[in-house]
């Protein structure tokens, strides 16, 4: 007999939390190297006190670097279904319990967060940095972004990096406006609190 | 077709949450709802939904194929006349569709009655193609449900199967995804749609409607201001027309899914025309136009506006009773009217049946019950077998 539904469905991939994310190996060094033209300084600092102590000027800029961080980091950070699968990554008491509307699972404390460009006009780039003393990880002492990259020992802290290490996703067009699509919801939303989809 | 009570899995919500279903309880009240389902037979659902799908799915795109030529017809479904040239355009190319549903008032004997077909912006996909999968795996797991019990239900496989060929179609490996904002309900099924073209091997870069930007070369960007070159948009495309962007289309050389045909497809001054063209079609319901009522209007009727979303706006006129109305937004596009169906009733419940069809493939059903005859986005979501 055939059946009328899907024979299989990978549960796995249809997983939505606790699931590990493979931290790349060697992007890094690609990253660091490859992009001659456009590198930049980046320092990772452990705490704004340390970001503060090089740049004395921009003390408000350390602070809001590491408060927006610390947001990203619990948006972007691996998160686990038990505090013991997160220490087995991160190390012993490396890992904090997160709840938000996605649920409840663990994540590792952010360990520093990297910052560059501080004094362009253009703005400064940030990232949450995260650090692993697991035994059991081959990132051991290492800094790790979220995304997985690996930036090396937990004893370098100045890096000539590509934009892309912040940024990802290259820049290839110039946007003079946002915001001209939506407007219908914003006028149909009045009706109602009820409404939950724009869809049907 | 019966409605049987059966013990819920104790831990679903866990599951919910592992699995990310965020939206199975809404405005405080439960949309997912496991307490019962819903028992066909392999020839209900073979004869009386996957078949009459097929067809008038077919039956709607000849209807299609007349609209696009015919400017007092385009007029006719409020579509503004800069996008005729563009969707003639989509059409004749017939840029690829990924999905939609056709909402059948059916209670398990004779025809199947259709209500009306979204083809543009379907939602409660997620549920039907992979929670209630799960659900019937489950329930057969803990001996609730027997061994052979099956389910009308192959979206996930499709879905996944045309984001490949649409990927080939035009020659992508990535696309983009967009959804409003503050709807947690629109965002999982973009989400799982993301998820289905990840199996299929391709990306997804999801971007918020109102987040979208227009580039100085006249494309649309996203957040980190790549150029959009594919888009899918859980988001009507009337509304897209009438909004500032809406000039912007014709140029930004996006291959849209779903395609602009859809604006026609999903319209429902579709549903006079197919009476008109098939009158008498045994899963078809009278209907006519406002301007153009019939000699002998029928004691009950249906009122509904040609662009509404999840019951709203429409006005019920069942036979020597008064008339009932949903509020809401829409209406200044004009109306439809529609012979009186009412839905059937299990218990308490008033059960519509949406027939999906992935491209022209009919994939599953999924049954959603509301206490009124008007089912709304408050109304709740329910399992199905075949047995």
């Amino acid at each position: 007999m055939t059946r009328k539904r899907s024979s299989t469905i990978n549960l796995a991939q249809m997983r939505k939390h606790f699931t590990v994310k493979p931290l790349a190996l060697g992007v890094a060094s690609v990253m660091l190297s490859a992009c001659g033209g456009d590198r930049q300084d980046a320092t990772v600092y452990t705490s704004v006190d340390q970001c503060v102590n090089d740049n004395p000027e921009q003390a408000n800029i350390c602070q809001t670097a590491y408060q927006e961080a610390l947001v990203e980091a619990e948006r972007t950070a691996p998160k686990y279904r038990s505090e013991q699968d997160c220490e087995y990554d991160f190390g012993p008491n490396q890992c904090r319990v997160v709840n938000n509307n996605q649920g409840s699972f663990f994540m590792p404390f952010m360990a520093g967060f990297m910052l560059s460009n501080l004094l362009s006009p253009g703005g400064y780039y940030h990232q949450p940095m995260f650090a692993s003393y697991s035994p059991y990880s081959r990132y051991r002492y290492r800094w790790l972004t979220a995304d997985g990259y690996d930036f090396g020992d937990l004893r370098k802290r100045h890096y000539k990096v590509s934009k892309r290490t912040f940024n990802p996703k290259p820049s290839v067009s110039r946007t003079i406006s946002r915001g001209g699509f939506g407007s219908s919801v914003r006028a149909k939303s009045s009706w109602g609190s009820g409404k939950s989809s724009w869809g049907g | 077709m019966l409605r049987l009570p059966i013990a819920e899995r104790p831990d679903w919500q866990v599951r919910a949450r592992e699995y990310g279903f965020h939206f199975h309880t809404m405005h405080g009240q439960p949309y997912w709802d496991e307490s019962a389902y819903y028992r066909f037979s392999l020839q209900q659902i073979e004869q009386d939904l996957e078949d009459p799908s097929a067809e008038i799915h077919q039956m709607c795109l000849d209807i299609v194929e007349q609209v696009v030529r015919d400017e007092a017809l385009l007029t006719q479904c409020a579509i503004p006349a800069q996008f005729w040239q563009p969707i003639l355009d989509s059409w004749q190319r017939r840029d690829p569709s990924l999905y939609s549903r056709l909402d059948f008032c059916y209670d398990g004997n004779g025809p199947a009655k259709l209500y009306e077909n979204n083809a543009d912006t379907p939602t409660s996909l997620y549920e039907s193609g992979f929670w209630q999968w799960l659900w019937l795996e489950e329930q057969v797991d803990r001996g609730l449900l027997p061994r052979q019990a099956d389910q009308y239900n192959s979206l996930q496989e499709k879905l996944i199967r045309r984001w490949a060929q649409i990927a080939q179609h035009y020659g992508i490996e990535r696309v983009h995804m967009a959804c409003c904002m503050d709807t947690d309900e629109d965002r999982g099924t973009v989400q799982y749609l993301q998820d289905c073209a990840a199996a299929a091997g391709i990306g997804s870069d999801f971007v918020y409607i109102e987040d979208i930007g227009l580039s100085d070369t006249g494309h649309f960007t996203d957040l980190t201001d790549r150029p959009i070159d594919t888009l899918f948009k859980l988001y009507p495309w009337e509304f897209m027309f009438d909004e500032q962007y809406g000039e912007a289309i014709p140029a930004a050389d996006v291959q849209w899914i779903e395609p602009m045909w859809k604006a026609v497809l999903s319209n429902k001054a579709l549903l006079p025309l197919l009476w008109q063209r098939f009158e008498g079609h045994p899963n078809l319901l009278p209907a006519w136009f406002e301007h153009a009522p019939p000699a002998e209007i029928p004691d009950g009727w249906v009122r509904k506006p040609l662009f509404s979303r999840e019951g709203a706006n429409i006005t019920l006129q069942a036979p020597g009773k008064p008339a009932v109305s949903a509020p809401g937004p829409y209406g200044e596009e004009g109306y439809i009217y529609q012979a009186y169906a009412p839905l059937p009733r299990f218990g308490n419940n008033h059960t519509l049946i949406g027939a999906w069809l992935v491209d022209d493939q009919p994939a599953g059903i999924s049954v959603r019950e509301d206490s009124s005859l008007i089912t709304q986005d408050l109304s709740r979501y329910l399992p199905h077998i075949i047995a």
